[in-house]
């Protein structure tokens, strides 16, 4: 009876560990702000690499959501804006938070209400497209939600809202 | 076991706040006196014969592209709970109030208000977090380009809690759209200082600063000498000691000391604590202090000590009189 236990306690953090580690690899991608987005907004070009384009895509679109949360955006002075920090600050946030962000990030999940505009009505093509060994590398303009997404993380009690506690 | 404790401490310090809240802080955005000095908005005041030049802050809020800047600010901040207060309105509260109060009579006696001078002082716009904006438009042609420099400074201590400088980009727009760009570019900066600011408060108190003077009819001074626990010590010693050891976890600035006045910068002070009714209540400097005013009160010190609370942040305890 012990030995079960303990062993499904070993797959169970086993497992917690895997999600975790997908999350914190979840880092090779790369983006850039395009502009100063209207209110509320974020406006970034994002690539990501996939074996078909249509999932690239979705990747990408993906990939700009989780940089609004875990990564921050970078600055563009050239276009006047500046870095935009990462929603979730802290490490320990994702890690006691793992099942959340499992199922936001899941297919159809509640990344998709984030992504407003994309580039995708017109596939991406030229430089934006890219056939590399193994898929292909795709650049997309996305339009992220942010102070929508940020609501959401405040409303969920994820990250703290700046009225919290007064 | 550690662990246990760890957990228990925190599930504590965070259930405080359902039974109260934190003060919440007053927030304002003033012009900086680099863009009030640029822009004409500047008045004098004589001081003892000197010319000394200072903010005209009633000019600077008929500023077209000010007024942009703090609409679009204030905007944002109502969004994340945090109304702006306007300077612009409180500094008619203050004219109208002021002409109000001084005609204001009772019915039966005609009396008029009692006021102290200090309390014309206090009478001011007195926000707890002070904005300081400032900008400048350079232009290029038909191209306009606007740099700011948004400063969020605590009122009390004086520190710098969040910095945002930038420019933004080269344009043939409409003033106000750039500088919505401007403000919206900095934005999320500038609310990560504040949350930065508001974390560290709720996890190691609030900085306060608590000053003491003395009426120079107070036959005693910071350099009397009391019984402290058989020992005898300087009451600036004695106040220094009790700082050390209600300061949440003993935190404050070296303070400055003469014979007639002590200041404690950088105190540390819990954001609550249990109040006369012996429920837990949120508090300020003053709150804080309270209690010091109840140790001198007692003996072997029998002090007489009048508390002018003067914000959040700042306190000033006055011995020798009410």
């Amino acid at each position: 009876m012990t030995l079960a236990v303990l062993m499904a306690s070993a797959v169970l953090y086993g497992k917690k560990n895997e999600r975790k580690e997908s999350f914190k690899s979840w880092e090779n991608y790369e983006i850039t702000t395009l502009k100063v987005g209207t209110p509320g907004t974020k406006y970034v070009k994002v690539w990501a690499f996939a074996k078909k384009e249509d999932d690239a895509i979705m990747q990408a679109k993906k990939n700009a959501v989780h940089a609004c949360i875990f990564r921050g955006l970078p600055a563009n002075t050239a276009e006047g804006a500046n870095a935009t920090p990462a929603l979730v600050r802290d490490n320990s946030i994702l890690e006691n938070n793992l099942e959340y962000f499992e199922k936001f990030f899941a297919p159809g999940g509640d990344w998709l209400a984030y992504i407003n505009v994309t580039s995708d009505g017109g596939k991406p093509s030229g430089p934006d497209k890219l056939k590399v060994k193994g898929g292909y590398k795709i650049a997309l303009r996305v339009q992220v939600m942010y102070d929508n997404l940020k609501k959401k993380l405040e409303d969920d009690g994820i990250i703290r809202s700046l009225n919290s506690g007064f | 076991m550690k662990k246990i404790i760890c957990t228990l401490f925190l599930g504590l310090m965070l259930s405080a706040p359902a039974f109260s809240q934190a003060k919440k802080p007053v927030i304002m955005v003033q012009p900086s006196d680099a863009w009030c000095e640029r822009n004409g908005c500047v008045t004098t005041y004589d001081d003892m014969g000197k010319k000394v030049p200072m903010p005209d802050y009633q000019a600077a809020m008929k500023n077209e592209d000010m007024r942009a800047v703090i609409s679009t600010m204030a905007d944002f901040m109502a969004e994340n709970g945090f109304p702006l207060k306007s300077l612009e309105q409180e500094l008619k509260k203050i004219q109208t109030g002021s002409a109000e109060l001084s005609v204001l009579t009772s019915k039966d006696s005609g009396a008029q208000i009692s006021e102290s001078p200090l309390d014309r002082l206090r009478r001011t716009a007195k926000p707890d977090i002070i904005l300081d904006m400032d900008f400048t438009v350079r232009r290029n042609g038909p191209n306009k380009q606007v740099s700011f420099n948004l400063t969020a400074v605590d009122a009390y201590t004086s520190t710098i809690i969040s910095g945002n400088v930038g420019t933004g980009s080269t344009a043939n727009a409409p003033m106000n759209v750039l500088l919505t760009e401007a403000v919206l570019s900095f934005k999320d900066n500038f609310l990560k200082g504040l949350q930065n600011h508001f974390d560290d408060m709720f996890a190691n108190g609030r900085e306060v600063t608590v000053a003491l003077y003395r009426f120079d009819s107070s036959p005693v001074d910071f350099e009397t000498e009391f019984d402290y626990n058989g020992q005898e010590a300087e009451l600036s010693e004695i106040i220094d000691l009790w700082f050390s050891e209600n300061a949440v976890q003993g935190r404050y600035g070296s303070p400055e000391k003469t014979e007639n006045m002590m200041k404690f910068t950088q105190v540390r002070i819990p954001l609550f604590k249990e109040g006369l009714n012996g429920k837990p209540r949120a508090i300020d400097a003053a709150g804080f202090a309270n209690d010091l005013v109840r140790f001198l009160k007692k003996e072997p010190y029998n002090l007489v000590v009048k508390s002018v609370p003067k914000g959040l942040g700042e306190v000033w305890l006055v011995i020798g009189e009410k």
